[in-house]
């Protein structure tokens, strides 16, 4: 069971994910509380043009840097947007979501290796990370989860309670920010190693399964983080033992998505159990059309 | 030579129905705030049509059922206390994705296939996908007229239209499967994630400039199929990916519009008329 | 057309318990309404008014005891009652006009594809007008002013020509003016026959416009003529010792 990961990128593979599932456990708890998978979401497809300009300036060096400044753009743009008004907060978000990912796929459609590039951007490469990219990650986990320390009570107090945190003279629109670019950079963090489906599920599958066995956030997160620490090392192992034993070619990154959702399924009984046990408290309707798909 | 014999022929008139059946969904999903669950349906088929296409069915059969356990999974979920409607939704959709990738990485030619799937194939259209994409826009059409009534009470007032005896429940079921059908029909043809561009943006253009459904609908179509129009032109013109530049033709028309909007809003004689958000 | 006996009650709820998904919100409801009967339902937020209405419309399950609504299961009488929601519960930014909001009252009538006939939109006209908002058949519903939805969701109940009808915080957020046209149409209502159960916050309306008060907070804590009901001691007991205050003699104010 531990003997593949003595390969050494197996090995870096699973150090990587570890590294990531330090940080998405606790962002991705604020990723469900404020809502915002389809921000996340949006995200993850916004920094592909950053991504595709980065590299042809820079090589290599230049994707962290691209990525990194389309992420902030679109975080910058997002919360603008959804202050504005002019359009519901979903539809700006789908269009700058498909917008921003055009200008990406326009640019790598006039190259030849186009379809390689699109798909390494899906999956990502997360069996060629090199010792680099994990001290990259590792850079960046150590200002997400600073920013997160820095800023948790004031982002939860406006999670909970946004008229409230106003009045309590938190700058509402600059908390929105925070957040939105602290989960541009989980993405800019991850997205090269891991792939867009990947980074999309780690941001949102983590709380959303932790939240059947709590309602603590605290407790959320850190129940968030094993999940991704056992997903990784499941997925990883299922996908190497698919292609040495049986020569399915299993991608990873699809691996460690399907057990997560998979332990999300599982753990929908126990939260179906727990809130027929707190029965007592009175939850509003409100929210249950899909007419509320993003609120 | 026959007129639908030229490949360019075809995907002018692909373009125009799918741009006009993308006004006509979209119009409902800005309207009903459901763009994410949009981008999850356009996600969520793809596991469904590749595995149409590994048992050799119809890939549209496999892209309608694999929407419809999502359009159903969501609203399972989102029925549970814990969860909320946003975050079920991005369950279904990353692990809808995610199956679908990994089938399609089981098969030999995977990238090529996940391309066009992406980012579609305008010009590889079929008369037979063009009689299809017609089809799915006259039964749209007509399932929309018909149950216009229904489908504006739940969307207006949702427990005035169930105290008016109105199932809500079916009702949202119907829209969703409606919009799961053309989101199903445009995705061959433009791509997952673009055909979210050219259902939400002529729609939310239309819906700067009237307070009337019948009339914002018929400018969503309208926009939509000259979006697709002037993707196309801009494709063949600069050689770029089809799916990409109708996106971004739609993304400069809601642009303009917004701008548009704003100018003559701001006009004090329209003002009250055009005003939308009221305080 | 079977009439419901004239002496029969509009709502007869007897030890009646509802709530959701099998958890009581709100028990202890003994409620005896005949027609034309205009009932107040007054208690502090999440009291259950709410919730009450909607077991009356059918919408809320009734967990224990009897509930008849014009001689029938409140569901099964659902097409005779009609129903004004909280404003706030609406999307206002929706594309409809007010007459067309106003024309959803008839949509059961028409059934929901069927085209309009002449005496729909005759129906829709003349609930606009005893409204006082003729003029704005054709305004969109969202540039409307509070009083002015509040009214126009009204014009949409009367369009149906219910026989009992229920409001949820009619008055919330109403200018004077709406106030006043209201108040008058429901007087109007309920002089022909129209069974009223509205629910507010407001004991100076309430006072003004019922003949009967419901007094509520998670459970019924009194029923009867407002001079009964509306006494510092029940008002104390359901909305929570301090928050009353007495005011010559008979008007009681409640301050949150």
């Amino acid at each position: 069971m531990i003997e593949p990961f003595t390969v050494p990128f197996m090995g870096r593979a699973l150090a990587e994910l570890a590294l990531l599932a330090l940080i998405c456990g606790p962002v991705s708890v604020f990723v469900f509380a404020r809502r915002l998978s389809f921000v996340s979401d949006a995200l993850t497809h916004t920094v592909f043009p950053g991504v595709v300009i980065g590299f042809l300036a820079g090589g290599i060096e230049g994707i962290v840097v691209g990525a990194l400044v389309a992420g902030v753009v679109t975080a910058v743009v997002l919360t603008l947007l959804s202050r504005g008004g002019a359009l519901s907060d979903d539809a700006s978000t789908a269009v700058v979501l498909t917008a921003m990912f055009s200008i990406g796929v326009v640019l790598v459609s006039r190259r030849s290796s186009y379809t390689a590039d699109l798909t390494s951007f899906l999956f990502g490469r997360i069996l060629t990370v090199t010792p680099r990219q994990i001290a990259e990650t590792a850079v960046l986990a150590v200002v997400i989860l600073g920013l997160l320390l820095f800023s948790a009570r004031a982002l939860i107090f406006r999670t909970f309670d946004p008229a409230g945190a106003a009045a309590a003279g938190f700058r509402v629109a600059w908390l929105d920010l925070l957040l939105n670019i602290i989960v541009a950079l989980v993405v800019v963090a991850a997205v090269r190693a891991v792939g867009t489906i990947l980074v999309v599920a780690l941001l949102i599958v983590p709380a959303a399964a932790a939240r059947m066995l709590t309602t603590r956030l605290s407790l959320m997160a850190v129940i968030g983080t094993v999940l991704i620490l056992v997903a990784a090392y499941g997925g990883l192992l299922a996908s190497w033992t698919a292609s040495v034993d049986y020569g399915i070619s299993l991608t990873s990154a699809s691996a460690v998505v399907l057990l997560l959702v998979l332990a999300y399924l599982l753990l929908l009984p126990l939260g179906a159990l727990r809130s027929r046990h707190n029965r007592g408290r009175i939850v509003s309707d409100a929210r249950r059309s899909p007419h509320e798909l993003v609120g | 030579m026959n007129w639908w014999d030229d490949a360019l022929h075809r995907a002018t008139a692909e373009v125009l129905l799918a741009g006009a059946l993308a006004g006509l969904v979209g119009v409902h999903v800005v309207l009903r705030r459901l763009s994410f669950f949009t981008m999850a349906l356009t996600h969520a088929t793809f596991p469904g049509v590749v595995a149409a296409s590994i048992i050799g069915v119809n890939i549209v059969i496999g892209g309608v059922v694999a929407g419809a356990i999502v359009a159903l999974g969501v609203a399972a979920l989102s029925r549970h206390r814990s969860q909320n409607t946003a975050a079920a939704t991005g369950v279904m959709l990353s692990g809808g994705f995610a199956l679908g990738a990994g089938l399609v990485a089981t098969q030999s030619g995977f990238s090529r296939d996940l391309t066009s799937f992406l980012v579609g194939s305008i010009l590889t259209v079929s008369p037979q996908d063009l009689v299809t994409t017609a089809v799915a826009l006259v039964v749209v059409a007509a399932v929309l007229l018909v149950c216009a009534r229904p489908l504006r009470y739940t969307g207006f007032d949702r427990a005035g239209a169930q105290a008016a005896g109105f199932a809500t429940g079916v009702w949202d079921v119907v829209l969703l499967l409606v919009i799961q059908v053309a989101v199903v029909t445009i995705v061959p043809a433009i791509g997952t994630i673009l055909a979210l561009a050219l259902i939400v943006a002529p729609a939310a253009a239309a819906r700067q400039w009237s307070h009337r459904l019948s009339i914002i609908t018929a400018l969503a179509v309208t926009l939509g199929a000259l979006s697709g129009l002037g993707g196309l032109y801009a494709s063949s013109r600069w050689d770029v990916a089809a799916g990409a530049s109708i996106t971004l033709t739609a993304t400069a028309i809601l642009a303009l519009s917004t701008v548009l909007a704003r100018l003559v809003r701001s006009r004090p004689t329209a003002t009250a008329r055009l005003r939308a958000f009221p305080a | 057309m079977d009439d419901v006996a004239v002496a029969d009650a509009a709502v007869r709820f007897t030890e009646v318990s509802v709530g959701y998904h099998g958890t009581p919100v709100l028990t202890d409801v003994n409620l005896e309404l005949v027609p034309g009967q205009r009932l107040a339902l007054i208690g502090p937020n999440g009291a259950g008014k709410s919730t009450l209405i909607k077991s009356i419309l059918g919408l809320v399950p009734v967990l224990a005891g009897t509930s008849t609504v014009l001689g029938r299961t409140p569901a099964q009488a659902r097409a005779r009652t009609g129903y004004v929601p909280q404003t706030d519960s609406l999307d206002a930014d929706f594309p409809v006009t007010a007459g067309q909001v106003v024309m959803m009252g008839r949509y059961r009538r028409i059934g929901w594809w069927r085209p309009t006939r002449n005496a729909d939109r005759r129906a829709v006209h003349e609930a606009l007008d005893r409204l006082g908002l003729a003029d704005h058949a054709r305004t969109h519903f969202g540039v409307l002013s509070g009083g002015q939805r509040q009214r126009v969701l009204l014009a949409r109940a009367i369009a149906a020509e219910p026989r009992l009808l229920l409001l949820d915080e009619p008055f919330n957020g109403v200018d004077a003016v709406s106030q006043e046209a209201i108040v008058s149409v429901l007087r109007e209502l309920s002089a022909v026959g129209t069974t009223l159960v509205l629910s507010t916050h407001d004991l100076t309306v309430a006072h003004e416009l019922a003949d009967a008060v419901c007094v509520l907070n998670g459970r019924q804590w009194a029923v009867g003529p407002p001079d009964e009901t509306l006494t510092a001691d029940t008002l104390r007991r359901a909305y929570g010792g301090h928050a009353v205050e007495l005011r010559d003699g008979r008007t009681v104010l409640v301050e949150p």
